[in-house]
């Protein structure tokens, strides 16, 4: 109540004030002259008796005066009036108040962008109910990076478990599907068990989930509609539900539509939902079974280490269902879904993230340097302003209003800077980081950059509002301002420390980059255009049908001008769906079986004759296929140069008979040995790969494959006929082309995209931190003008000077770079595993990181300094 | 005790203040007037602090102004007590009183 009143009659008094003050004066003037009427009968003159009433109950001046600030309204004012006076002192120095803008919007617009970059990556919550209890669990094997399990031991798992709320599985990964009705399309099916919703706590927004009786083999089956495909598709219709679509020529219902923040677990793209029906007794009885993903919700309290520990038990009896060979290799794994899904990309984002953290410190330091200056040269006017009765708190609100003004001016041109910034990540960034696409300036952001922004404007604000002016800054004598003077360097070491780190950190980055970029692939890529086609099921049901189709597009594109070879493949290096074997599973003819393990996994490929020639593969040993290899009763095999070693390590391969996947299959020769190719990613080391001959024989399935053309001609061009010549066989048919180079660079995309981000933030740190040395050489040297020219009229020389101005920011430049040293050593470790080919210590890295950023501080410092051997003496010493 | 008008005793302004209008509205330099009569002199009263006393007292609704003729046919704000300021001085006295009971009982027992 009596809140309420305050407020109204403050905000009362802010708004009429006019009125209000002239009706405090009317009253103050009443007593006034009530007063001095009383003093009059004792017969006083009017002015002696005026006199004695202020004498008395003091200057109602004063009193007004008193009145007035006694009210939070004055605050208010107060504050307004800070705020004109500080935009008048912005608005009286444009090139500060430029730089420090520009600085700080630089810093906090980096630094936003990149939040909102890694904020989904590391922070934000996943879009289900109490994410931080999803876990994916299961086994991990030499070929399989991500948790899986097999039909058999899932199902004898059973549906209460041990540290488990709910569990569930899902096919791993999504199936190309077709709707097959007019205007047919293809879509990501992805097959989920009944408690799929239930676990990741996902409520359709239309419909329902399924019911256990519709999660089971024979019976009519139905189907979840994905958000976006229920609104481009079928128009958002509610009506929907109950009806038939027809998938892969199959009629399924539709039973419910999943809310459109709704994302698979395994961040694959999923169009549709349908039951996995899994036949339990079929798994029991197939033993291993099919591969599932798993993943399952935790009990409330309960740790992934806990529930690690609580499924030994049960991970041993898996493992004895396991074939005996991947038993030693096995690991039993459980990981929250963040880890499964980010695994890769955290390191990298904490190293973004630190990088532009420590970019906003420099940026801030630079800022609080600039407003030290200026408080040195304003100590008079502070001064003025203590001695005509401002108290601390009126100097320190005053300062600060000025630099929070600034932080808010560099704040909204940092979020504008922020803005176009991540648009640009987004357009430059390499695919795979996860969750970029989502990346998005939203109040998340917004509360993240005023926040840095506040916090920032107080650090930098407060350090030079704290120190009261003396009585000697009156008189415009320069107090030697020891501490701000040890401030303002200690500033300087900070951002010579930090830039420092951020240096050593980028040239290891683009050290290893340049490791990358110039790593041997064992193959040419140049000229070499790919195109990848994917037949689909319905119109290419047989593999005859299949073939025909390749036979065709091969005899075309070889009609192709500038075409020198052509190959056909069902994959291709250096990364991706290459199909792949155990090393236990080939078999030398005359030799026991290889029984230690698996031996790891091998890759191997189904290539036509020309692959070799085409991606220019070097043929060490023997040769490459020949047209008569592919015939379907011949079995030849070619070995790739790790493999022939690792299994004839005699080198007399050629000629050697071996039986593979150790089915009773034929025996096949191994007619030739080719060179290693890049087969798992630039990093990792060639594993071991065979070929087998892309046979045109009708038990293989070739419902994807790539044709590989080596040209003379413009890649470009070629691109352009290849999808000619295709849609001439099957107007139906979706192809990707690329050019070979380009699919190499991709890999290289993102330790590129890093090295490039820390290289900026490294280049703009040097860049402040060299503005921050020159700033304070230069301060240095105008506050001892006068003590320069008396040296100099003593004799000094401009050496002697230049000497003496160096070594003073020498010493902290060294004690900075000291520290900077400590901070890329423990950096370089953190992020060893980024690195390829580099070692984190790389002291000649080092060196030159340390030696570019000395060059720059002392380049800085020189130009001041220099300045300083030119005072002259006579102007110096009137100086005043 | 000397003859100089001494300072009050912190934060008991208020409770005078309202004390003084107690009996009847007052302008304020009756109200100065009246508690430098009342004090016998020992209290006399700076118009800053009086009038701040009364802008408090109005925003704690305590007092009301209100502009009135005074007898010398001038225009004056009066204050008067509202009921809840009529409350407070009578627990305030109340509390006083306990008070200085207790000052003069801890003094006195030397």
């Amino acid at each position: 109540m009596s809140l309420l009143r305050s407020l109204s009659d403050g905000l009362r008094s802010l708004f009429r004030k006019k009125r209000i003050g002239q009706e405090l004066d009317e009253e103050l003037n009443g007593f006034l002259e009530m007063a001095a009427e009383e003093k009059m009968k004792q017969r006083m003159s009017r002015k002696d008796a005026l006199r004695a009433v202020r004498l008395e109950r003091g200057s109602l001046e004063v009193a007004k005066e008193v009145v007035h600030s006694a009210g939070w309204e004055s605050f208010v004012e107060t504050c307004w009036q800070d705020l004109r006076f500080a935009i008048r002192m912005l608005r009286k120095s444009p090139s500060f108040t430029a730089v420090a803008v520009l600085t700080l919007a630089l810093g906090i617009g980096t630094s936003s962008s990149v939040f909102s970059v890694v904020d989904r990556i590391l922070f934000r919550s996943l879009p289900y109910p109490q994410d931080n209890r999803l876990v994916s669990f299961g086994l991990l094997a030499p070929i399989e990076r991500d948790e899986f399990m097999l039909g058999s031991s899932y199902v004898d798992l059973g549906k209460q478990f041990g540290p488990f709320e709910l569990l569930t599985a899902m096919a791993p990964g999504a199936t190309r599907c077709d709707l097959t009705e007019q205007n047919g399309i293809r879509l990501d099916c992805a097959s989920v068990e009944q408690t799929f919703l239930v676990t990741f706590g996902i409520q359709p927004v239309l419909g329902r989930n399924f019911l256990p009786d519709e999660d089971r083999p024979n019976v009519p089956r139905v189907a979840l509609l994905g958000y976006s495909l229920w609104k481009s598709r079928f128009g958002g219709d509610p009506e929907i539900l109950g009806k038939t679509i027809s998938l892969d020529g199959k009629a399924t219902r539709v039973v419910g539509v999943l809310p459109s923040n709704f994302e698979m677990p395994t961040l694959s793209s999923a169009d549709i939902l349908l039951p996995l029906a899994l036949d339990e007794d079929r798994q029991r009885r197939a033993n291993p079974g099919m591969v599932l993903r798993t993943f399952a919700r935790l009990k409330p309290g309960i740790d992934v280490r806990e529930a690690t520990a609580a499924l030994q038990p049960w991970f041993q009896q898996a493992l004895r269902g396991a074939p005996p060979v991947f038993r030693k290799e096995i690991r039993f794994s459980v990981r929250t879904l963040r880890e499964r899904q980010v695994g890769g990309a955290r390191l990298a984002s904490w190293l973004l993230f630190g990088a532009v953290l420590a970019f906003l410190t420099v940026a801030c330091t630079n800022v609080a340097n600039l407003l030290l200056a200026r408080a040195t040269g304003r100590q008079r006017e502070l001064a003025v302003r203590a001695a005509l009765g401002a108290g601390r708190s009126r100097l320190v609100r005053q300062t600060l209003t000025e630099s929070l003004l600034l932080g808010v001016l560099g704040g909204t041109a940092g979020s504008w800077f922020a803005y176009f910034l991540l648009r640009l990540f987004v357009s430059i960034a390499p695919q795979g980081i996860p969750r970029l696409e989502q990346a998005r300036m939203d109040l998340r952001v917004a509360a993240f950059a005023v926040g840095i922004t506040l916090i920032s404007a107080v650090i930098f604000g407060l350090a030079p509002a704290l120190q009261y002016p003396t009585p000697e800054s009156l008189i415009g004598k320069d107090v030697p301002g020891t501490t701000r003077n040890v401030l303002r360097q200690i500033l300087v070491a900070t951002q010579i420390a930090i830039s420092l780190v951020l240096l050593a950190g980028a040239s290891l980055l683009l050290r290893s980059l340049w490791n990358l970029d110039n790593i041997r692939l064992g193959m040419q890529t140049e000229n070499v255009v790919t195109e990848y086609i994917s037949l689909g099921q319905s119109r290419y049901p047989t593999p005859e049908k299949q073939l025909a189709f390749f036979a065709e597009l091969e005899k075309r594109v070889k009609r192709l001008p500038g075409a020198i070879s052509i190959a056909l493949s069902d994959s291709l290096p250096p990364y991706g769906q290459m199909r792949s074997t155990i090393f236990a599973g080939i078999e030398v003819a005359g030799r026991p079986l290889f029984s230690q393990g698996t031996g790891g996994p091998v890759g191997w490929r189904a290539v036509t004759g020309e692959y070799f020639s085409a991606l220019s593969i070097s043929i060490l040993q023997g040769r490459a296929f020949q047209k008569s290899d592919l015939a379907p009763s011949e079995n030849s095999i070619i070995l790739n140069e790790t493999l022939a070693r690792e299994l004839f390590p005699n080198g007399n391969a050629i000629g050697q008979q071996l039986r593979l996947f150790r089915i009773p299959g034929p025996w096949r020769t191994v007619i030739g040995i080719a060179a290693d190719v890049k087969n798992d990613g630039l990093t990792a080391h060639t594993g071991p790969e065979f070929y087998l001959p892309w046979k045109n024989d009708p038990v293989e399935s070739f419902n994807t494959a790539y044709v590989t053309v080596r040209t003379q001609m413009n890649s470009k061009s070629v691109a352009t006929w290849m999808r000619e010549e295709t849609h001439g066989v099957d107007s139906a048919v979706p192809v990707t082309i690329e050019a070979m180079s380009h699919r190499v660079s991709k890999l290289t995309a993102r330790p590129r995209f890093n090295a490039l981000l820390l290289s900026l933030f490294a280049g703009m740190g040097v860049l402040l931190a060299a503005i921050g040395i020159y700033g304070v050489v230069n301060f240095l040297v105008e506050q001892r003008t006068r003590e320069i020219g008396v040296r100099m009229a003593l004799g000094a020389t401009p050496q002697g000077i230049l000497k003496m101005v160096l070594a003073n920011i020498a010493r902290w430049t060294i004690a900075g770079a000291a520290l900077g040293l400590l901070g890329a050593w423990v950096c370089g470790r953190l992020m060893q595993s980024l690195l390829f080919d580099v070692r984190a210590h790389d002291p000649t890295l080092l060196g030159l990181a340390l030696a570019l950023l000395m060059v720059v501080a002392l380049a800085a410092a020189l130009i001041p300094a220099r300045q300083a051997t030119r005072v002259d003496p006579m102007i110096a010493l009137r100086y005043e | 005790m000397s003859d100089k008008p001494s300072d009050l005793i912190q934060g008991t302004l208020d409770m005078l203040i309202l004390k003084t209008l107690a009996l009847e509205p007052m302008h304020g330099y009756g109200i100065a007037v009246r508690l430098e009569q009342m004090s016998k002199g020992v209290f006399r009263v700076n118009a800053g602090s009086l009038f701040v006393a009364f802008q408090r007292l109005q925003r704690a609704g305590l007092i009301k102004g209100e502009w009135k003729a005074t007898e010398n046919s001038r225009r004056a704000k009066y204050y008067a007590l509202t009921e809840q300021g009529r409350k407070r001085l009578s627990s305030e006295t109340r509390e006083w009183g306990r008070q200085v009971a207790a000052i003069a009982r801890i003094l006195e027992a030397s």
